[in-house]
């Protein structure tokens, strides 16, 4: 009767403890909060014993302490750190046999000798021992649980009812534990490699505006995580030539419109800096079918600032590579100007003194005058000639005869040659045919490649500076223009690189000239090469068909063009 | 009759050639073009020409090139330089290698002639 009551209120203890404990794990308290409570649950309820919890590390090799409130340290300090394997001591022995391990009376025992167990644990004042290991769910071996007695004993079926029962709730802990611990890490990797990549992420459910934000977009909007998130607040941050945009994608998304969105706007912080966003978002429904938007912010200023100056150092370029050839020019149409002024001038002062002189020398005055209007009808054709070259602002495509085109340039640079004491030679093919193209832009490129022959030959002392400059017919109805000079020429192997900006041999040039004129001729669908020459000096050729696709049949010029050509088109 | 002093005029341009002896002989020279340096030293006048007016750049030889050319003859001439590349550094660096004058194209009647007063006096 006595005992019936004892085991009653033991029980009813033993079922509050019980509760007790699962309490704890549901409101997240610390798995060696846990443990020991298990272990003080079990101590109470048999009385006489002490209990243990050992772990089995990550790697599976070696014990980790767990809880053990009623054991001497020392004791539990000679356990922690061993091996996990059958000679260790009976809690490595069921941790590593996954089995429960009865030590009756130690003073008896021959297992674990190899690492005297039996010695330890019996000057600790202990003689018996039941270890039981502790699995996972997936049948992982997690650690042991451990019944110490100060006298031989056997465990009866109560024990193992109890020692069961316990097990499994410190399976539980622990495992919870072990989840959260990952669940941190992850959770720690994803905060750095957003970090990382300046990417935050948001989740949206349409219909309560119940917003969460990682903590990384927090940080690209510049606001504190303490402070609730409000759409006021968001569009605080938002460019306010952005926010129209925004509103309408978030009307679109609120009214189910748009599943999957991706577009960049501006951030605007308190500092008046501004910020480029891109985002990508993707609509998703729960099982109640409530909409939920998620999504990825990533910070992309940094790319689109040096998108922006790359691009500005790219108009850079084309600007420095206009005033580049202008200024080569301008000193050859100074030239070719103040010749005929000079004598323009020469003359008229010829003429006043002619007639000032007693008696006045009204033929020799007329003579000069006459002069004086053909030089001034030369300085005119000079300006006709730079007219033409660069009136013609827009891209134009029109019939051109390459060797007129080029007759005009040698005209006008006709100069700078001599000055170089460059000896050209035209050789034009006679039956070329005319090319359709921007004739302005042609042009450009023979003068470019005109002063790069002229230029390469500036060192050359030893031979004639002979510049051949060829046109004539190629295959596949292309036509051919080729500019041979006698210079220091190239190396094979770097004929690619004359093509890079900025590649140059020469000490002044800017070297663009070559890029520009290549992107000129594939343009035109045609191609723009070097060759090193036989002899000294290098070969620079284009090659453009004689009309391409982005020209329309215009009326004017289908005249030029071969019935078989026009038919292939 | 007095001899004019003869000045010769080295240019490849035909409008300069053409004008100036016109205006030297209306300031009483005698005056003589020669389209380029290599026609003026084949010619009979290196020996009486008392002053040149040459052009820096040309074809082939240039004014300078002709300029050291007469000094290694020993056949030094007062030389008027003329040009229509020239910029800030040209005159200076002319003066230097020993012309009495560097002209610009476009240049005055003035100039012309202060240039060859210059040689004249010196002479």
């Amino acid at each position: 009767m006595h005992t019936d009551i004892d085991d009653r209120k033991r029980a009813e203890a033993l079922l509050a403890g019980e509760k007790r404990l699962l309490e704890m794990v549901a409101g997240g308290y610390s798995m060696s909060g846990i443990l020991e409570a298990v272990c003080q649950l079990v101590e109470s309820t048999a009385s006489g014993c002490y209990c243990s919890v050992v772990l089995v590390d990550p790697s599976g090799t070696r014990l980790e302490h767990g809880a053990a409130p009623s054991l001497p340290a020392s004791f539990i300090t000679s356990i922690i750190g061993r091996p996990v394997n059958v000679d260790s001591g009976p809690c490595a022995m069921a941790s590593y046999l996954n089995e429960q391990v009865i030590a009756p009376d130690l003073t008896s025992e021959t297992r674990w000798a190899a690492y005297a167990w039996c010695p330890m644990a019996l000057a600790h004042g202990l003689r018996a021992c039941w270890s039981t290991p502790i699995s996972s769910t997936a049948g992982k071996v997690l650690g042991a649980f451990a019944i110490y007695y100060d006298e031989p004993k056997t465990p009866t079926s109560l024990h193992q009812s109890l020692i069961e029962q316990f097990t499994h709730i410190a399976s539980i802990a622990i495992e919870r534990a072990q989840s959260e611990t990952a669940l941190r890490r992850s959770e720690a990797f994803l905060a750095e490699a957003q970090h990382l990549s300046r990417t935050g992420s948001f989740s949206y459910p349409v219909a309560t505006d119940e917003i969460t934000w990682s903590g990384e977009l927090y940080r690209i909007f510049e606001l504190d995580r303490a402070v609730p998130l409000t759409n006021e607040l968001i569009y605080s941050r938002i460019h306010p030539e952005d926010i129209p945009f925004i509103r309408e994608m978030m009307d679109r998304a609120r009214g189910g419109d748009v599943v999957d969105f991706e577009c960049e706007y501006r951030l605007q912080m308190p500092d008046r800096s501004v910020k480029y966003v891109h985002t990508v978002a993707h609509g998703t429904r729960d099982q109640n079918g409530r909409l939920e938007c998620i999504g990825a912010v990533q910070d992309v200023t940094e790319r689109r600032l040096s998108e922006e100056a790359l691009g500005k150092v790219r108009s850079e370029f084309a600007h420095v590579a206009r005033v580049t050839s202008l200024g080569a020019l301008t000193a050859s149409i100074a030239h070719e100007v103040n010749q005929p002024l000079s004598g323009i001038i020469t003359n008229a002062s010829t003429c006043l003194r002619m007639l000032a002189a007693d008696p006045p020398n009204v033929e020799g005055a007329r003579e000069t005058a006459r002069r004086t209007i053909r030089d001034g009808n030369r300085a005119s054709d000079v300006i006709t000639r730079l007219r033409t070259l660069f009136s013609k602002r827009d891209v134009t495509t029109e019939s051109v005869d390459l060797n007129e085109a080029t007759r005009e340039v040698i005209a006008l640079s006709s100069n700078e040659l001599q000055r170089n004491r460059v000896v050209l030679r035209p050789e034009f093919a006679d039956d070329l045919p005319p090319v359709t193209g921007d004739r302005v832009q042609l042009q450009q490129v023979i003068l470019n490649l005109l002063l790069n022959a002229s230029e390469a030959m500036s060192g050359v002392d030893d031979r004639p500076r002979r510049l051949v400059i060829r046109t004539e017919r190629d295959e596949d109805d292309f036509v051919r223009l080729a500019v041979q000079d006698a210079g220091v020429g190239f190396e094979p192997q770097g004929v690619e690189r004359l093509f890079e900006a900025f590649y140059t041999t020469k000490s002044g040039g800017m070297g663009i000239g070559l890029s520009v004129s290549r992107s000129i001729i594939e343009s035109h669908h045609g191609r723009l090469w070097a060759a090193p020459n036989d002899g000294p000096g290098a070969t620079f050729s284009f090659s453009i068909p004689r009309r391409h696709e982005s020209v329309n049949g215009a009326g004017s010029l289908g005249a030029i063009w071969t019935p078989a050509v026009a038919d292939a088109q | 009759m007095v001899m004019r002093s003869l000045v010769s005029v080295v240019d490849d341009d035909e409008s300069v050639r053409e004008s100036l002896p016109d205006l030297l002989r209306e300031f009483g020279f005698a005056a003589q073009a020669f389209s380029s340096a290599e026609e003026f030293l084949a010619s009979d006048y290196v020996g009486q020409t008392r002053c040149l007016i040459l052009d820096i750049a040309m074809p082939g030889m240039s004014g300078p090139d002709l300029q050291r050319e007469l000094t290694l003859r020993r056949q030094e001439i007062p030389i008027v330089f003329i040009t229509a590349y020239g910029d800030e550094t040209t005159r200076p660096r002319m003066l230097e290698q020993g012309a009495v004058e560097c002209l610009f194209k476009p240049f005055s009647d003035t100039a012309l002639l202060g240039a060859l007063d210059a040689v004249f006096r010196v002479n």
